[in-house]
């Protein structure tokens, strides 16, 4: 009697536990197909010529599919911007590397980010060791990207939901600012929260994708300087159009 | 059926198949982005062509059983406009995504089968009215013209009535009553559902069931996202949908110095379909706040000193406006074509230069070029500002836009309306490689070694600031003492002066471009024609001067460049693509691939009915004079938007007159003999080819002239033209006559059209309008030489005609 009530209830447990396993193994082959996809992305930035080190075991490390839409995972490593709502993308992996490059980050860095999105670029800076304040103005972006960043272990990012105008005073001066949201002028308190030495970078474009990138650098007499780049990825495509 | 019953359904369902083409026009505008609208263009035809298609394939049917079709087809066309509009709504589209996301496609081919859809019903109403009645098919056709004459009025008059949303439910309610009067001696059944129909279409009108899905990354779904956002006013009309929201986080300051510090106005932002169009800002109450315009680029010309009179182009939300009054000016006349855009400025009296405001503004609400044109008064300064928003003079979404107000033509106009020691002053966003600087500065350079040849080497002043760059220029020749002032002027505000009288070699102090490309085109500039030339070729992206015939300052990439963008990875086209140009051309594909399809499954199925050789004659006259005919639409649109100012008027007045004056000739056309059809091909051909080389000079004329006055001499202009083009269709139809020859017709007339919209609009930008007006002219001649030929074949059917 007892060998056959282990019976019945191995049969009833086999297909849950079947089922288990074969979600467990799911899962790891998904993680494993994601980690290729990304360590492909890397190799694919590297080639565009990002050469910082940090940046990219940044962008080795950090799940960039657990920062798009669940719809939109299977082109997370794609080589595009992608929409996450409320109009707003995650840019081009090539981008953010790019950016993350110039604002030369280093463990322990403070830097302010505009325009929070989806929290990749926070957590790639954070992943290098900076200590990262970003700003978001839509709420609903800002506390998914909080929860987001926090469920991944990126402890170093605070996200606050406000106005990117007036930067983060309280936490001022920064080593370096990025502003995701420029609409045309740049906020004069940004400037103003940037230490003498400071770095700042700002994509323009819209939602194709960026298609100027402007970088502003504050010298050590608090006097400002820009210069518009075409990231070198480009470069190579201008040989194409004459 | 009556006599008058037919005609009648065929212009109130033609209206209104028109009417919803126009509508979805200004729908995809604001839905989507301004060069969707060829898309809008493309269902139409495409709808027309399948249909012609479908009754090619249903075969020989007994004559009641097609009035049985004609008569549900006209209660189709409603419920047809009704479904299509309601649920095109329901696909969730983001055609952004079309270049890396596969599912976008299917989403984007039902849109296009939702929207043709209506299209298609329609037009088997037609073409199953010209199988029943052959011997009206000029009396019909012409029937069709007319109403769809009347639709394009319909739809302008509407869209002045109704918000966007609630205009497109009006086509429906006009297909409705020509449901209606299709029904004439038929079952009492029919006449009750056309009449419930006719209830059903009002209730949608009053209540529509659907909403505008605005694609989210637009500027109006993303500020009213704004924390404590509110809409605060909303203004309709065909010139855009005006919207002012008021948000405490949104700013306008467009390319504003970095060295500013003060504090910025309360300001509401406007938009122009749903795009921003500037800012209502409350200047008026605060002094402080309005210290902030000093600190933009386009204040550079103050600089030289406080203007008597100053003229701005492009005037919009006021900000320039009050720039020069802030700045001293004595008089400002203001210059804006969209009444809504100055109405919403004047968000609060404060802030309005129109009520309650300073004195000495003029406002002129109208095109500036006729303004131009018609003023005898002498300026100061006249300024250009830099005009839409960064991320889109960065993405080129308006790259397909007809704009009047850079070209060559323009530049010259407003060097004659400056004062002795007048400035003109243009400022545009800098994108990397800088594009639309370059063509300012070599148009500009154009333009004075037209009007003031000697003012080349010390009249012009180029600057650059983070963003934007300005170009100063004076016909009488910048002082070393103004000079002096423009450098101290741009230093405080961390702008560099890339050019001016005396620059020795490329300098930069505080923007930094990793190649001194302003500097360089206008060392081009200064060299001579040549020198500009060599320039234009080396150069990566198109740059050459924009004209009146060839009016797209903002389309930057050449042809054979897409090419390489496609052959290439799509991620590094992404700074350099057009997405308007890209749009154009993906539409055209599409037309091509829909109409091959359609036209090879019923040419493979029906070629042998028709009799050796008789089915590409057919196609070949028909198609001709498709293309012909939407390549001369296209082409007098584009020059008459020059005309009257704006695309809708142009777009409204060249449809009219070609349509209601073609329906005149085609049902003249009854009274014709079918043999002299080749002759009206010829003289189209002749008429165009005039056109192509003197209409361009003509609107040059009439520009001083009062906007109605200038409407009625266009469309006296275009109407013996679009009355010829009015005969090819129904004289074809009576000479190349044969089994399924009407549905093959169709067919082939309305995939040609298909085509056309696009192809005609890459021409367009590419080659200018003459050579569309010439090309037009080209097929015509060609379609001309075919009727004669098959008329010669049938020497029969002709001695029955």
């Amino acid at each position: 009697m007892r060998r056959r009530i282990a019976a019945i209830v191995s049969l009833a447990l086999l297909p849950p536990l079947v089922g288990v396993v074969g979600a467990l193994k799911r899962q790891d082959s998904q993680a494993e197909r994601y980690e290729n996809e990304r360590l492909a992305m890397v190799r694919q930035i590297e080639q565009y010529g990002v050469r910082d080190s940090a940046t990219l075991a940044a962008m080795r490390s950090v799940p960039r599919h657990d920062f798009v839409p669940r719809e939109q995972r299977r082109r997370a490593y794609g080589d595009h911007p992608l929409p996450i709502g409320y109009g707003q993308t995650i840019s081009q992996p090539y981008i953010v590397a790019y950016m993350t490059e110039i604002l030369e980050p280093e463990p322990a860095m403070k830097i302010l980010e505009v325009g929070t999105g989806s929290g990749y670029q926070a957590a790639v800076l954070a992943d290098i060791g900076c200590a990262v304040y970003t700003i978001e103005i839509f709420e609903a972006l800002a506390d998914s990207a909080r929860l987001r960043l926090r469920r991944l272990g990126y402890d170093n990012v605070l996200v606050r939901h406000a106005d990117g105008h007036y930067g983060w005073e309280e936490a001022a001066p920064f080593d370096a600012v990025i502003v995701t949201a420029a609409a045309g002028f740049i906020p004069p308190a940004l400037v103003d929260q940037l230490k003498p030495g400071g770095r700042m970078v700002i994509p323009v474009g819209s939602v194709y994708g960026v298609q100027n990138l402007i970088f502003l650098e504050k010298d050590t007499s608090g006097d400002v300087r820009t210069r518009n780049l075409l990231p070198v990825r480009f470069v190579p495509m201008l040989k194409g159009l004459r | 059926m009556t006599r008058y019953s037919r005609p009648l359904a065929i212009a109130l369902i033609s209206a209104s198949t028109l009417s919803y083409e126009i509508l979805l026009v200004r729908i995809f505008a604001i839905e989507q982005f301004h060069h969707f609208a060829y898309m809008a263009i493309g269902v139409a035809m495409l709808g027309f062509g399948a249909s012609g298609t479908l009754l090619a394939l249903a075969g020989r049917r007994p004559e009641a059983q097609l009035e049985r079709w004609y008569s549900r087809s006209a209660l189709a066309t409603p419920l047809a406009l009704i479904a299509s509009a309601t649920l095109v709504h329901l696909v969730p589209l983001d055609a952004t995504q079309l270049l890396w996301d596969s599912g976008q496609w299917p989403r984007l081919a039902a849109v296009y089968l939702l929207l043709a859809l209506p299209f298609g019903v329609g037009s088997l109403l037609i073409l199953l009215s010209l199988t029943l009645e052959p011997e009206r098919a000029g009396t019909l056709y012409g029937a069709s013209f007319l109403g769809a004459g009347l639709g394009t009025a319909l739809a302008v008059a509407v869209l002045w009535l109704a918000l966007p949303n609630r205009a497109l439910a009006a086509p429906a309610l006009v297909a409705a009553l020509g449901a209606l009067a299709a029904q004439s001696g038929v079952k009492i059944r029919y006449k009750a559902a056309a009449w419930a129909i006719i209830l059903f279409a009002a209730a949608v009108y009053v209540k529509p069931l659907w909403r505008l899905q605005m694609i989210p990354y637009k500027g109006l779904p993303q500020v009213e996202a704004y924390p404590q956002a509110r809409r605060i006013a909303e203004r309709s009309s065909p010139l855009g949908w005006v919207v002012a929201v008021e948000a405490d986080a949104f700013r306008h300051a467009p390319g504003l110095s970095l060295a500013f510090r003060g504090t910025f106005p309360r300001q509401a932002a406007l938009f122009v379909d749903g795009e921003v169009a500037g800012a209502a800002s409350d200047w008026g109450g605060n002094s402080t706040a309005r210290a902030l315009l000093d600190w933009l680029p386009t204040a550079m010309p103050y600089a030289l000193g406080k203007p008597e009179g100053v003229l701005v182009l492009g005037a919009g939300d006021g900000m320039e406006v009050w720039s020069a009054l802030a700045h001293g000016a004595d008089r400002v006349v203001a210059s804006e074509l969209n009444p809504q855009l100055v109405e919403l400025g004047a968000w609060s009296t404060d802030a309005s230069p129109v009520r309650g405001g300073p004195a000495p503004v003029d406002w002129v609400i109208g095109d500036a070029r006729a303004y131009v044109a018609r003023s005898e008064e002498r300026f100061e300064l006249i300024t250009l500002g830099a005009g839409h928003g960064l991320g889109a003079a960065a993405a080129g979404v308006h790259a397909l836009n007809e704009d009047f107000l850079h070209t060559v033509e323009a530049y010259v106009s407003y060097l004659e309306h400056l004062t002795d020691n007048g400035v003109l002053s243009i400022t545009r966003w800098l994108t990397v490689p800088p594009r639309s600087n370059v063509r300012v500065i070599l148009t500009v350079a154009e333009a004075l070694r037209r009007a003031a040849p000697a003012a080349l080497a010390d009249g012009m002043v180029v600057a650059r600031s983070w963003a934007t760059s300005t170009v100063l220029v004076k016909p009488s020749g910048f002082a070393p003492e103004e000079v002096a002032k423009l450098k101290s002027w741009a230093e405080l505000r961390r702008f560099d002066l890339d050019w001016y009288p005396g620059t020795g070699q490329h300098e930069t102090q505080f923007n930094v471009l990793d190649e001194p490309t302003l500097f360089e085109a206008m060392s081009a500039a200064v060299a001579g024609t040549d020198s500009i030339s060599a320039f234009v070729a080396a150069y990566p992206f198109h740059v050459a001067v924009a004209t009146d015939s060839r009016p797209y300052p903002h389309h930057f990439l050449r042809a054979r460049s897409l090419l390489g963008f496609l052959r290439g990875n799509r991620g590094a086209m992404l700074p350099f693509a057009e997405w308007g140009y890209v749009a154009l051309v993906a539409t055209l594909a599409q037309s091509v691939l829909f109409a091959a399809v359609l036209m090879l499954v019923p040419a493979a199925l029906r070629a042998g009915e028709m009799g050796r050789g008789g089915w590409w004659l057919v196609v070949v006259y028909f198609a001709s004079i498709g293309f012909a005919y939407l390549a001369a639409e296209v082409a007098a649109i584009q020059q008459l938007n020059l005309l009257l100012g704006h695309p809708v008027y142009a777009v409204a007045a060249v449809l009219s007159a070609f349509l209601v004056c073609s329906g005149i000739g085609s049902i003249w056309s009854d009274r014709r003999p079918a043999r002299s059809g080749w002759h009206a091909g010829v003289v189209i051909a002749l008429l165009l080819s005039i056109y192509a080389a003197l209409l361009l000079f003509l609107i040059h004329q009439l520009q001083p002239l009062h906007l109605a006055i200038r409407a009625l001499t266009a469309t006296l202009v275009l109407a013996p033209l679009a009355f010829l083009m009015g005969l090819p269709f129904p004289l074809g139809l009576r000479v190349l006559t044969g089994e399924g020859a009407v549905a093959w017709a169709w067919a082939a007339n309305g995939f040609a059209s298909v085509v056309a919209t696009p192809l005609a609009a890459l021409i367009a930008l590419d080659a200018g309008s003459p050579v569309l007006f010439l090309l037009a002219a080209a097929a015509y001649a060609g379609a001309g030489l075919t009727l004669r030929r098959a008329a010669r074949r049938s020497g029969a059917v002709l001695l029955q005609t």
